[in-house]
């Protein structure tokens, strides 16, 4: 796909504020172990063969640079194209909401300018879903649309997404929230580049604007199209979608679809070695990771890289972040345990499985 | 070190005939090790650790693999502007070309290499052996000797210094004797195979080599007695930590074992001297509802539902219900179907063993069962 280029928005903040996000922006927050949220919208995009990603970067951007670097574990490290860290606007001023804020993109104008590329995919870094661009970009230039947008019919009620009215698969209507039935956003979309640059003249009024939300109004003008993905989808806005998305992956036919080696989710490699089940461990229904050293109990929970688990320690229902220490005796239940955290010995860090409890990343 | 005080000419065009059917299609130093590594990660990674970033590997025997996987040397952070990885496979010149004819002579037809780069010292190094050495502190005791080779060497057992190349040494290191095999060892100092050069010394000794009809054109048979016919000033550098030359595949099934239990032999946890790979991109292992592991090593990528016991999982190893592995090394893909049993076994990379299917014995007296690399093992065949 030399004639697409890709754009990944991080400045926005979900709007459950929770102690996971409060430290880093929702890009960067770390899943299933060893990726970080950001992942799957930058191996989408790789994947299909774009090899020019713009990152429109939030103020706290320090987590996220430190993740895609030169963005060489994309293949982004291009001499011509690949990686672009793109500067967003200031929070306060916008409102955090809009995933696809106007002025961020306007200020960016010139990633888009310089471009010879007939179009643009755009995705934020919210949504866990593996997903063939191609064939989205194919049904794009069949259809003759303006703007494809990727879709799926809410499983559920989900307060956090944007649903589209759409008639005979073209959108009418946009609105925030998405009751089931209803034709979910996944904030994945394809735009011709020149009708791009034609709407930051259109909307330059309303820059402090989603995209979608000065677009509303015309709907009858524009011609934007949905494509139906009916995989595995998981939007990623709260606590308790994050702390599910990490357990779907518990079910081996879920990661099957989400890490095939053909379009694998690329990530930042580090030098770890394998995990060490130790001698007298236990371990049952869990994800591992590298650098971990298990000698306790561990079951249907997640472990980041390099955790350790001690003799007589038990960790259940939880996910454990980078680098945490489970000391002998504790006990670590339907939580989330941010990074660098040591859950000291014979202590108990407890949730329901209604209400994790979430134990805030240790200070470094 | 500074850039170019010092190159490392690593050898890695062994077959490695003695593992069998684990390099029939792969050269021995791109075996897989240790579950996410490959075995030329030792060597590299220590170079990077202690410094040097001007790496000559020189390869020969099917090297797609070792080419690919070394790639840019990126992964050992040797992807440097005016030095990095270069892969040295035999070539061709307008007198004609020649296979690589023992290791000073892969070296000998390099020397324009080493002369390119124009180092004061070049380590020589084998790209199949496991350890972890800075190569730093053996080059200060090569300047401090005012030596023209630096041999490091290890101390093995009595009994068992019969069976290497031992140097004799006075107390101040320098060498007086080497012997090859000696039926009556009077020292027990091994040679690792590791060797610091005073470049011009090497350079001579190569050219006098090539021209002797008579030689082997090996360094441990032919160059160092020379040297020291010569009265050379040779030391030896004395190493006491972990080493292995997984030549056989007993040798490869042990030290693979040497990693597990409670306190390891070698640590490959350390983070100071980390060991870096050119590791693939999966996700974490996973280990399922009746999934049972113990004492093992597991690389990303792996799926667990069966038993797995006193054994080394690689990338991307699957354990399939009421299969059970043990003291066994599943390389990368390595595939142990429903109710298999894999006991003392190496499975090769992307083999498969089908349901139900038994590989390998607890008997001691039986060898390590080894099945190739892309080998299906189904039921009657072993």
């Amino acid at each position: 796909m030399e004639k697409v280029i890709g754009l990944i928005t991080c400045n926005y903040s979900t709007k459950e504020s929770s102690p996971l996000t409060e430290s880093r922006p929702a890009a960067s927050l770390p899943y299933f172990g060893r990726y970080r949220m950001v992942d799957f919208a930058l191996s989408n995009l790789v994947n299909c063969g774009i090899r020019t990603v713009g990152m429109v970067m939030p103020y706290n951007y320090r987590s996220i640079i430190d993740h895609v670097g030169s963005g060489k574990d994309w293949d982004l490290d291009r001499k011509n194209g690949g990686l672009f860290i793109l500067p967003g606007s200031a929070f306060g001023t916008s409102r955090t909401g809009a995933r696809f804020l106007l002025r961020d993109l306007i200020h960016n104008k010139a990633y888009f300018t310089r471009s010879t590329s007939d179009a643009v995919i755009f995705s934020t870094a919210n949504f866990v879903f593996n997903v063939d661009l191609n064939k989205v970009y194919d049904a794009h230039k069949a259809s003759g649309a303006d703007v494809t947008v990727l879709t799926k019919t809410a499983p559920e009620k989900d307060p956090d997404v944007t649903a589209f009215d759409v008639e005979d698969g073209r959108v009418q209507g946009v609105h925030h929230g998405a009751t089931f039935g209803e034709s979910m956003f996944l904030d994945c979309f394809v735009i011709g580049r020149q009708l791009l640059l034609d709407m930051f003249d259109w909307y330059a009024a309303t820059d402090y604007l989603d995209l979608f939300e000065a677009m509303a109004g015309d709907f009858g003008r524009v011609n934007v199209r949905t494509y139906d993905y009916d995989g595995y989808v998981a939007p990623v806005f709260s606590k308790r979608a994050f702390y599910r998305a990490n357990m779907d992956l518990l079910n081996p036919r879920v990661t099957a679809e989400l890490f095939p080696e053909e379009r694998s989710i690329k990530t930042k490699t580090h030098d770890t070695p394998p995990a060490k089940f130790e001698v007298g461990s236990r371990v049952i229904n869990s994800a591992v990771s590298s650098g971990d050293r298990i000698y306790g109990s561990v079951s249907d929970s997640i472990l980041g890289r390099n955790v350790i688990v001690e003799a007589g320690a038990t960790v259940r229902n939880s996910i454990v972040m980078q680098g945490c220490v489970v000391k002998s005796g504790a006990r670590v239940e339907n939580a989330i345990v941010d990074r660098a955290n040591v859950v000291p010995a014979g202590t108990e860090l407890r949730g329901t499985p209604e209400d994790v409890l979430i134990k805030e990343k240790a200070h470094e | 070190m500074s850039k170019k005080e010092c190159i490392a000419m690593l050898l890695a065009g062994g077959q490695g005939s003695r593992l069998g059917a684990l390099t029939s299609n792969v050269a021995k130093p791109a075996v897989s090790f240790g579950g996410k590594f490959r075995i030329i990660d030792f060597a590299l990674s220590n170079c990077a650790n202690s410094g040097i970033t001007t790496v000559g590997v020189l390869t020969q025997y099917r090297p797609y693999l070792l080419h690919s996987y070394i790639g840019t040397g990126e992964a050992w952070n040797l992807d440097e502007r005016g030095g990095g990885v270069a892969i040295l496979p035999p070539f061709a010149t307008q007198t004609g070309g020649a296979w690589y004819e023992g290791t000073a002579d892969a070296v000998t037809q390099n020397l324009g290499y080493i002369e390119t780069n124009d180092p004061e010292y070049v380590l020589i190094l084998s790209g199949d052996q496991l350890y972890r050495m800075d190569y730093d502190d053996m080059l200060e005791a090569h300047k401090r000797n005012n030596a023209d080779l630096t041999i490091a060497v290890m101390p093995v057992p009595w009994e068992e210094a019969s069976r290497f190349g031992i140097l004799t040494a006075g107390e101040d290191g320098r060498i007086t004797k080497f012997t090859e095999k000696p039926k009556k060892p009077d020292s027990n100092l091994a040679s690792m195979g590791i060797y610091i050069f005073s470049a011009d010394v090497l350079i001579n000794s190569l050219k006098e080599d090539a021209l002797d009809q008579t030689s082997d054109h090996d360094f441990g048979g032919n160059i160092i007695p020379k040297l020291l016919e010569e009265g050379k000033r040779l030391f030896t550098y004395e190493f006491n930590g972990f080493w292995r030359d997984v030549g056989t595949i007993s040798s490869y099934h042990e030290t693979s074992m040497d990693l597990l239990g409670p306190n390891p032999a070698f640590d490959i946890f350390s983070t100071t001297f980390p060991i870096m790979s050119n590791a693939s991109t999966r996700p974490p292992a996973f280990v399922g509802k009746d999934g049972s592991v113990d004492d093992c090593l597991v690389a990303n990528g792996c799926q667990i539902y069966g038993t797995a016991k006193h054994s080394i999982l690689s990338t991307d190893a699957y354990v399939g219900e009421r299969a059970t592995v043990v003291d066994s090394v599943l390389l990368p893909g390595a595939k142990v179907k429903d109710g298999a049993h894999v006991v003392r076994a190496i499975l090769g990379e992307n083999s498969v063993v089908e349901e139900n299917v038994s590989v390998g014995s607890v008997d001691q007296t039986k060898d390590t069962a080894v099945i190739g690399n892309d080998v299906v093992v189904g039921k009657g065949e072993n």
